[in-house]
C-alpha cells in the first residue's frame, strides 16, 4: 500500500487541483466536460422545478383547506396574554422607573401612552358601532359592510382620568401614574361562561410587600371591567376595525423611592393566570419605582 | 527449466526431501531477500543482518567454542557465570512487538477520523456560547449543552470502539499465549530443568524429540536428531541435525539448531550461541516490525469522508456567513450562524454506527473462523484484488492421500475428498487383491491406540505422511488393517532408506494351506520395476515384456505429470522348498531374493486440494480477484494442484505449453496469449523488477513455485506496484515480513506460528482458503453497508441544515432546534443506521470487480450528491410542509412568517399579531415554535423511514431484495417511531427538550413525501438496472 502512503507535496496537490479545475486533455472542467455540465444542470433544473411545483401544490392545498376566518387550532391560545402600556423592559421583564421631578424621565412614558391611545380616537373608531349591552355580541351573519362583522367602539375617553384628554401627563407628574392594561385578542374567545365581564385586579405582589398597605387603584372604565360586548373576537378578516377593550389603572399610593412589584390579573372564568412558564398569561407583572 | 528432469518426481517414501538439490542458493536468496527489503528501512537492521552473516560458530570446533563462550562442554556454565550473563544479555525471549500503550490506543480512538470533526464541533459550540455570553449573559445554554453532548458522543463512542478493539485483540492474544517452556541444561556439572527464558549464551542444553529448541544452538552431539525448520524456512520436510559443519551458510549447515523450531525425533546436545532477540528468528521478527505499518483502506476512506463532510460544512458555513453579513446581521451573530451550520453538518451518530457495524461483521466473521485483529481490517479483505495463497494446508488438505491407482494396465481414480467415503474404482480384479495385500503389509505406520470411535480419517497415525496415507487408504477399503497384519505375521523387514529407495517385508500368509512366505516390496517405481521380471495382469503373472514396460512408463509419467508422488508395489511368494518355516531371514545380509519379483501396480499420492477450494477460487475469479499461488513446492505439483483447484483454469496454457502445442520455440510465443504462468524461484531470482511486473500484468493465472519464503515479499511488492490490494496467507516466521507488507496478512490459525500471528491483520482458524472468500464477501458487504449507512445518515443533514439557512435568509421562526437535531442524530437514527449493517448482500456482490482503492471511494461524488441534493432536498421539502402546516393551522400563514424573526424572538413583544389578528405572548409563540420543532422532527423521522428502506439496496429493487429479509431494519423503524412517540407524548411537558405533544394528523403530513422518496429511488434503481453504463448510471449509482 506504499502508493497510498506517499506524501504529496504541496505543489503536487496544487497541480492536481488545477488539473481538476481544468483538464486540458479531456476538456473537463471541475471533473466534467462542458456538455456533461449542461446535462447535469438541466437535470437538476428539471428536478427542482418539479420539486418546487410539488411543494407549491402542497402549500396551495394547505391554504385551501384553511378557514380564512378562524384558525383551525388554538392549541397555544387557551388563555389570553395581558400587556401593559407603557411597556419598558429591563433586565427581567417590565420595569418602569421615573423621577417625578424630572420631566424628561417620564415624558417618553406618557408619549407611549398617547401614541397607543391614538388608535382609540373617535376618528379611528368611526367605523365601529356603539355598544352598550354589556352582553356577548354574538354575530352569526356577516351583516356589516364588505361582508364583515361589526365591532364595538372603544374610545380613549372611556378611560376618563387616564384617557390623556383631561390629564395629558396621565398622573405621572404627581406620582399617581396611569397604566393601561390590554388583554390579547383570541378568535372566538369567551372570557366567561356566565356573563360576568372580566375584571382587572392590580395588587402589590404579596410575598414582596407584606408590610405595605394594600395598593389603592382607580380603574377606568369603572370596576376595571372589559365589557362583554367586545367579545367574542371574530378575527381580522371578519372584524377589520376591531380594537381591544382597555382598562386603565391609576395607582394612588405608590411609595416613593422604592421599587415595588405590581401584578395586574384578569379575573374571569376562562382566563387563567397561574401558568408557571408564561408570565404574561392572564396577568401582567411589572416593577415600578417612582423617585422623588 | 528443471522441469523435464524432474517430470518423474518425488519417489521417496520416507522422503528426505530434495531441497538441497533444487535450491543450493536458497540460503543466500533468503539473505538477499532480507537485505533488499530491510536495507532501506533502517540502518541498524542492516547492521544486524551483517552480524547474522558473521555468525561463524558452525565452523568452530568444540574447543574453540568452549574458549569463545567460556564454558565447559561436560560441566556447563557455573550458575554464577550464567547469572552474570543473564544480567548482561537479558532473558532468552523475543521481546514482544512494540505494543502501543493502552492509553495511546485509547487516545487514538478519541482523536481519530470523525472524532476530530466532533471535537471541533464541540469546541465551536463553546466558542459560540462564549461569544453570546460576552454579549448578553442571560443567553440560553443550548450551545453549551450541544457542545457537551458532542464531547460525550466522542468519549462514549471512543470508549466503545476501544472496548471492541480490545475484545478482538484479546481473542488473538489468547492464541499466541504460550505455556512457559522448560529447558534441560547442564550447569555446574548437573542436569537441571530451568525455564527456557533463563538460558544464556554458553549453556549446554539437551533436546529430545518433541521439544522446541529453546535458543539458537550449535549441535555438539546428535543421535538421529531431526528438526522441523518450517517455521523458519517454510519447508516442512524434517531435516537431520548433526555436529558436522556441512555448509558455509549458517542457515544451511546441519550443526546449528534454531530457536523456536521443533525437534521431531532423536536427541541432541548443543551449546547456546544466541538467545532472545539475537536469534535468527528474533532478527527476522524485528525486521518484520520494521516494515511500515500501513493504514487500512477503510481508515483512509473514513478520512476521505470526514474531509468531504468537513468541506461541505465549512463551505456552506462560510457562504452563509457572507450572506448573513451582507444581509446586515451583526458579525457576531453571523459567526454563531457559521458555527451552527458547521455543527448541523456533523453526523454525530455515525461514528458509533460505523464502529458497531464493523464489530458486528467482525463477530459474524469470527463465527466463520476468521478473526480480525483490528476492526478496521474487517473491510480490507473486501477490497482485495490479489490473493497470494500458499498451497499446503490452505489450498490442500495438508495430508498425503492416495489419488490414483494403476493396475491391470489401467489407471483408476481414488476418492481424495476429506472423508474418502466413495471409493468407486473396480475392486473385483484379483490384481487388486494382491495389491491391497502389499499396501496393507508393506507398511510400518500404525494407528495410535485408543481411537476406536474416531473416524478413520481423523485417527492419529504413527508414521510418515506416505505410509499414513496408505494405511488409511487400506483401512477405509478393507477395514481392520491391524488384524490383517496380525494374521500375516511379519518375519523380516528392511525399512526404507534413501540408497535402496525401497521398503521390503516378509510375511507368513494367512492361508493355513499355503506355507510359503510372502515378500512384499514398495518403493520408487523405476527401482521396483528393475527388480521385477513378471507383471500381474488380472491376477495372472505374465512376463514383463517391452509393451507392458511401456505401459508402465506411460502410467508413471502420467501420474508423475499430475504432480503426484508415485509408488511401485511388487511381491513374490518365496518357494516353500527353498524357504521352509524355519528359514532364518536376515535383513542385514538379505539372504532372500530381491529380484525377479512380480510387479503388481502403482499407487500415486498427493496432498489433495480441499473440496471447497475450487468453488472458492471460481468465486474469487468471478469477483475479479486474482489468485496467485506461492509455494515452496515443486512446480509440477504446484501446477497440478493449481489446475485441480482452478487457479489455472482448464483451458489456459503456459507459454511453454503453447510452444509445445504450436511446435515453436518458447521465444516466439506471444506471451500475452498465454493466460497462465508457472514461475519457479530460480527464475524469479534472475528477474528484474520490470520482468516481474510484466508477468504480473500479462498473466491472469500465476503460480510461483519453489519460491524461497523471502521471495514472497518481492512478489507482494510487485503486486502492490500494480495498485492492487494484496492479501497474503502465511504461517511461518519467515513469512512475517511478507505478511506485514501485505495489505492483509492472513495468518493460518492452526499451523500459524506466533511470530506470524503478530504481524497479521487476519487469522483464519481453519486454514481454509474458502474462509478467505467468505472474508472477501463479508468485507465487500460491510463496505456496501457502510456506504448505505453513510448515505442514510448524510441525507437528513440537509433536512437539518435547510431550516437554519432559511431561518437566516427568510427570517422565519426557527423550524428545528439544535437539541431536536441531536435527538434525530443520536436518537431516532442510530438503530436504523446500525440495522443497515445487517443488510444482506445484493446479487452482484461477488460478480463485480474489487474496488479500486483510489477510484472507488466509500463516499463518492454520486453518493454525496444523491444524498444531499436529491433525497436530502426532498426531505427538507417534506419537513417544511409539516412546519408550514403547523404554523398555518395555528394562525401563522406562510406569508406572515417571512421576516418575522426579529419580532418573533423579541421577549418584549407579548402581543404579536398572527394572520387572524390574534395576539400571542412570547411564551405562546415559543410553544408554537416547539410544536414546529416537533413536527419538523417527526417529518424527518417519517421520511428517514423511507430513506432507510430505499438504502437497503443500491441497484436492486426493494422488491428484489425483499422488504422483510432483514428483520433488524424493522426493529430500526420501530425504534424510530417509538423514540419519536416517547419524545412527543412522554416528554411533552419538559421544556428543556423543546418537544411538545403533537396533534395526530401532523405525524402524517410528510408521508406523501416519504412515498415520493421511495418511488423516486425505485425509478433511479430501475434506470440503473435497465441502462447500465448510461449517463443515468454514471451519475446516479453510488
Amino acid at each position: 500500500m506504499a502508493a497510498l502512503q506517499e506524501k504529496k507535496t504541496c505543489s503536487q496537490r496544487m497541480e492536481e487541483f488545477r488539473h481538476y479545475c481544468w483538464n486540458p486533455d479531456t476538456g473537463q472542467l471541475l471533473g466534467r466536460t462542458l456538455s456533461k455540465w449542461v446535462w447535469i444542470s438541466l437535470y437538476y433544473v428539471a428536478f427542482y422545478v418539479v420539486m418546487t411545483g410539488l411543494f407549491a401544490l402542497a402549500i396551495y392545498t394547505l391554504m385551501w383547506t384553511i378557514d380564512p376566518y378562524t384558525p383551525d387550532y388554538q392549541d397555544q391560545l387557551k388563555s389570553p396574554g395581558v400587556t401593559l402600556r407603557p411597556d419598558v423592559y429591563g433586565e427581567r421583564g417590565l420595569q418602569i422607573i421615573y423621577n417625578v421631578s424630572q420631566n424628561s424621565s417620564w415624558k417618553d412614558l406618557t408619549q407611549t401612552l398617547h401614541t397607543f391611545l391614538s388608535a382609540y380616537s373617535p376618528a379611528a373608531q368611526e367605523e365601529n358601532k356603539n355598544c352598550s349591552s354589556g352582553q356577548y355580541f354574538i354575530q352569526k351573519e356577516f351583516l356589516a359592510a364588505n361582508h364583515t362583522k361589526y365591532s364595538c367602539k372603544f374610545t380613549a375617553d372611556m378611560l376618563q382620568n387616564c384617557s390623556g384628554l383631561t390629564d395629558p401627563n396621565f398622573g405621572f407628574e404627581e406620582g399617581k401614574p396611569c397604566f393601561i392594561i390590554k388583554m390579547n385578542r383570541i378568535v372566538n374567545f369567551f372570557p366567561s361562561n356566565n356573563h360576568t365581564a372580566p375584571r382587572v385586579n392590580c395588587t402589590f405582589l404579596e410575598e414582596h410587600h407584606k408590610d405595605f398597605k394594600p395598593l389603592e387603584v382607580d380603574y377606568y372604565p369603572s370596576n376595571g371591567t372589559f365589557s362583554l360586548h367586545y367579545f367574542p373576537y371574530y378575527g381580522k378578516k371578519a372584524q377589520p376595525h376591531y380594537s381591544n377593550p382597555l382598562v386603565a389603572a391609576k395607582f394612588l399610593n405608590i411609595p416613593k423611592n422604592k421599587e415595588v412589584i405590581i401584578v395586574c390579573k384578569i379575573i374571569a372564568e376562562n382566563v387563567s393566570f397561574d401558568n408557571p412558564h408564561d408570565p404574561y398569561e392572564g396577568k401582567v407583572e411589572f416593577k415600578l419605582e417612582i423617585q422623588k | 527449466m528443471g522441469k523435464k528432469k524432474s517430470a518423474v518426481y518425488s519417489v521417496e517414501v520416507n522422503g528426505i526431501k530434495d531441497i538441497e538439490t533444487v535450491d543450493e542458493g536458497d540460503g543466500k536468496e533468503k539473505y538477499r531477500g532480507l537485505k533488499n527489503h530491510s536495507g532501506h528501512k533502517k540502518d541498524h537492521q542492516k547492521e544486524e543482518l551483517k552480524k547474522e552473516l558473521d555468525l561463524d560458530d558452525h565452523k568452530l570446533n568444540t574447543t574453540e567454542l568452549e574458549d569463545k563462550y567460556g564454558t565447559n562442554i561436560i560441566r556447563g556454565l557455573t550458575s554464577t557465570r550464567a547469572a552474570e550473563i543473564l544480567a548482561q544479555d537479558g532473558p532468552n525471549a523475543l521481546s514482544p512487538p512494540k505494543e502501543t500503550s493502552e492509553i495511546i490506543k485509547f487516545l487514538k480512538q478519541m482523536v481519530g477520523g470523525f472524532s476530530i470533526l466532533l471535537w471541533a464541533g464541540a469546541v465551536l459550540c463553546w466558542i459560540a456560547y462564549g461569544i453570546q455570553f460576552a454579549q448578553d449573559n442571560s443567553v440560553s445554554m443550548d450551545n453549551v449543552y450541544l457542545g457537551v453532548v458532542l464531547a460525550l458522543v466522542v468519549i462514549f463512542t471512543g470508549i466503545f470502539a476501544y472496548y471492541q478493539e480490545a475484545k478482538s485483540t484479546n481473542i488473538i492474544a489468547s492464541f499466541s499465549k504460550m505455556i512457559p517452556r522448560q529447558a534441560l541444561v547442564i550447569r555446574d556439572g548437573e542436569k537441571k530443568e530451568i525455564p527456557a527464558e533463563q538460558l544464556v549464551v554458553g549453556d549446554i542444553v539437551e533436546i529430545k524429540g518433541g521439544d522446541q529448541i529453546p535458543a539458537d544452538i550449535r549441535i555438539l552431539a546428535s543421535h538421529g536428531c531431526k528438526v522441523d525448520n518450517s517455521s523458519l524456512t517454510g519447508e516442512s520436510e524434517p531435516q537431520s541435525r548433526s555436529c558436522d559443519f556441512t555448509h558455509e551458510n549458517p542457515l544451511e549447515t546441519k550443526n546449528i539448531g534454531f530457536y523456536s523450531t521443533t525437534c521431531l525425533e532423536g536427541t541432541a546436545t548443543g551449546m547456546v550461541i544466541n538467545t532472545g532477540n539475537r536469534t535468527i528468528i528474533g532478527r527476522i521478527a524485528s525486521l518484520a516490525s520494521g516494515v511500515g505499518n500501513e493504514k487500512t483502506p477503510i481508515a483512509i476512506e473514513i478520512e476521505h469522508f470526514v474531509h468531504i463532510v468537513a468541506g461541505v460544512a465549512v463551505s456552506i458555513g462560510v457562504i452563509f456567513f457572507i450572506i448573513a453579513v451582507s444581509m446586515k446581521y451583526p458579525v457576531l451573530e453571523s459567526v454563531i450562524f457559521l458555527i451552527g451550520i458547521i455543527v448541523a453538518n456533523v453526523p454525530e451518530g455515525l461514528l458509533a454506527a460505523v464502529t458497531v457495524s464493523l464489530s458486528l461483521t467482525a463477530k459474524r466473521m469470527a463465527k466463520k473462523n476468521c478473526l480480525v485483529k483490528n476492526l478496521e481490517a474487517v473491510e480490507t479483505l473486501g477490497s482485495t484484488s490479489i490473493i497470494c495463497s500458499d498451497k499446503t494446508g490452505t489450498l490442500t488438505q495438508n495430508r498425503m492421500t492416495v489419488a490414483h491407482l494403476w493396475f491391470d494396465n489401467q489407471v483408476y481414480q481414488a476418492d481424495t475428498s476429506e472423508d474418502q467415503k466413495a471409493q468407486i474404482f473396480d475392486q473385483s480384479s484379483a490384481t487388486w487383491a494382491s495389491l491391497s495385500k502389499i499396501v496393507t503389509l508393506c507398511n510400518r505406520a500404525e494407528f495410535s491406540p485408543g481411537q476406536e470411535n474416531v473416524p478413520i480419517m481423523k485417527k492419529i497415525v504413527v508414521g510418515d505422511a506416505s505410509e499414513t496415507a496408505l494405511l488409511k487408504f487400506s483401512e477405509v477399503i478393507m477395514g481392520d488393517v491391524m488384524e490383517r497384519r496380525n494374521r500375516n505375521r511379519k518375519v523380516a523387514e528392511i525399512p526404507f532408506n534413501s540408497t535402496n529407495k525401497f521398503q521390503l517385508s516378509i510375511h507368513e500368509t494367512d492361508d493355513p494351506n499355503d506355507k510359503r512366505f510372502l515378500l512384499v516390496m514398495k518403493g520408487a517405481p523405476e527401482r521396483i520395476l528393475e527388480k521385477c521380471s513378471t507383471i500381474m495382469i488380472n491376477g495372472q503373472e505374465q512376463p514383463l515384456d517391452e509393451s507392458t514396460a511401456e505401459a508402465f512408463q506411460t502410467a508413471y509419467m502420467e501420474l508423475g505429470g499430475l504432480g503426484e508422488r508415485v509408488l511401485g508395489f511388487c511381491h513374490l511368494y518365496l518357494p516353500e522348498d527353498e524357504f521352509p518355516d524355519t528359514y532364518p531371514f536376515d535383513a542385514e545380509t538379505m539372504n532372500f531374493p530381491t529380484s525377479g519379483l512380480c510387479f503388481v501396480g502403482l499407487l500415486s499420492l498427493i496432498d489433495p486440494p480441499r473440496s471447497t477450494v475450487p468453488d472458492a477460487v471460481t468465486k474469487c475469479r468471478s469477483a475479479g480477484i486474482k489468485v496467485i499461488m506461492v509455494t515452496g513446492d515443486h512446480p509440477i505439483t504446484a501446477k497440478a494442484i493449481a489446475k485441480s483447484v482452478g487457479i489455472i483454469s482448464a483451458n489456459s496454457e503456459t507459454v511453454e505449453e503453447m510452444a509445445n502445442r504450436l511446435n515453436i520455440p518458447v521465444e516466439q510465443v506471444n506471451k500475452r496469449e498465454a493466460k497462465a504462468a508457472v514461475v519457479s524461484g530460480m527464475e524469479l531470482k534472475e528477474m528484474s523488477t520490470e520482468q516481474l511486473d510484466e508477468i504480473l500484468i500479462n498473466h491472469t493465472e500465476i503460480v510461483f513455485a519453489r519460491t524461497s519464503p523471502q521471495q514472497k515479499l518481492i512478489i507482494v511488492e510487485g503486486c502492490q506496484r500494480q495498485d492492487a490490494v494484496v492479501a497474503v496467507t502465511g504461517d511461518g516466521v519467515n513469512d512475517s515480513p511478507a505478511l506485514k507488507k501485505a495489505d492483509i496478512g492472513i495468518a493460518m490459525g492452526i499451523a500459524g506460528s506466533d511470530a506470524a500471528k503478530m504481524q497479521q491483520t487476519w487469522s483464519l482458524l481453519d486454514d481454509n482458503f474458502a474462509s478467505i472468500v467468505t472474508g472477501v464477501e463479508e468485507g465487500r458487504l460491510i463496505f456496501d453497508n457502510l456506504k448505505k449507512t453513510i448515505a442514510f445518515t448524510l441525507t437528513k443533514n440537509i433536512a437539518e441544515l435547510c431550516p437554519f439557512l432559511i431561518f437566516i435568509i427568510a427570517g422565519i421562526p426557527l423550524p428545528i432546534g439544535t437539541v431536536t437535531i441531536l435527538f434525530v442524530d443520536l436518537g431516532t437514527d442510530v438503530i436504523p443506521s446500525i440495522a443497515l449493517a445487517y443488510e444482506k448482500a445484493e446479487t452482484d456482490i461477488m460478480n463485480r470487480k474489487p474496488r479500486h482503492k483510489k477510484r472507488d471511494r466509500l463516499v463518492n461524488q454520486q453518493l454525496a450528491l444523491y444524498s444531499y441534493l436529491h433525497i436530502g432536498i426532498l426531505q427538507s421539502l417534506g419537513a417544511f410542509l409539516a412546519y408550514f402546516t403547523v404554523y398555518a393551522e395555528q394562525g401563522f400563514k406562510p406569508a406572515q412568517l417571512i421576516f418575522l424573526r426579529s419580532e418573533w424572538e423579541d421577549d418584549s413583544i407579548n402581543d404579536l399579531e398572527d394572520s387572524y389578528g390574534q395576539e400571542w405572548t412570547r411564551y405562546q409563540r415559543k410553544n408554537l415554535e416547539w410544536t414546529g420543532y416537533t413536527a419538523f422532527f417527526v417529518a424527518i423521522m417519517v421520511q428517514q423511514i423511507a430513506d432507510l428502506i430505499i438504502r437497503k439496496t443500491r441497484r436492486n429493487s426493494i422488491f428484489q431484495q425483499g422488504l422483510f429479509r432483514n428483520k433488524v431494519i424493522w426493529v430500526g423503524i420501530a425504534s424510530q417511531i417509538i423514540i419519536a412517540l416517547i419524545l412527543s407524548y412522554g416528554f411533552g411537558s419538559i421544556t428543556v427538550l423543546s418537544f411538545t405533544t403533537l396533534r395526530v394528523q401532523y405525524w402524517f403530513v410528510a408521508v406523501p413525501y416519504a412515498i415520493v422518496i421511495w418511488v423516486y429511488d425505485e425509478f433511479r434503481k430501475l434506470f440503473i438496472r435497465r441502462y447500465p453504463g448510461s449517463w443515468w448510471d454514471k451519475n446516479m449509482y453510488y
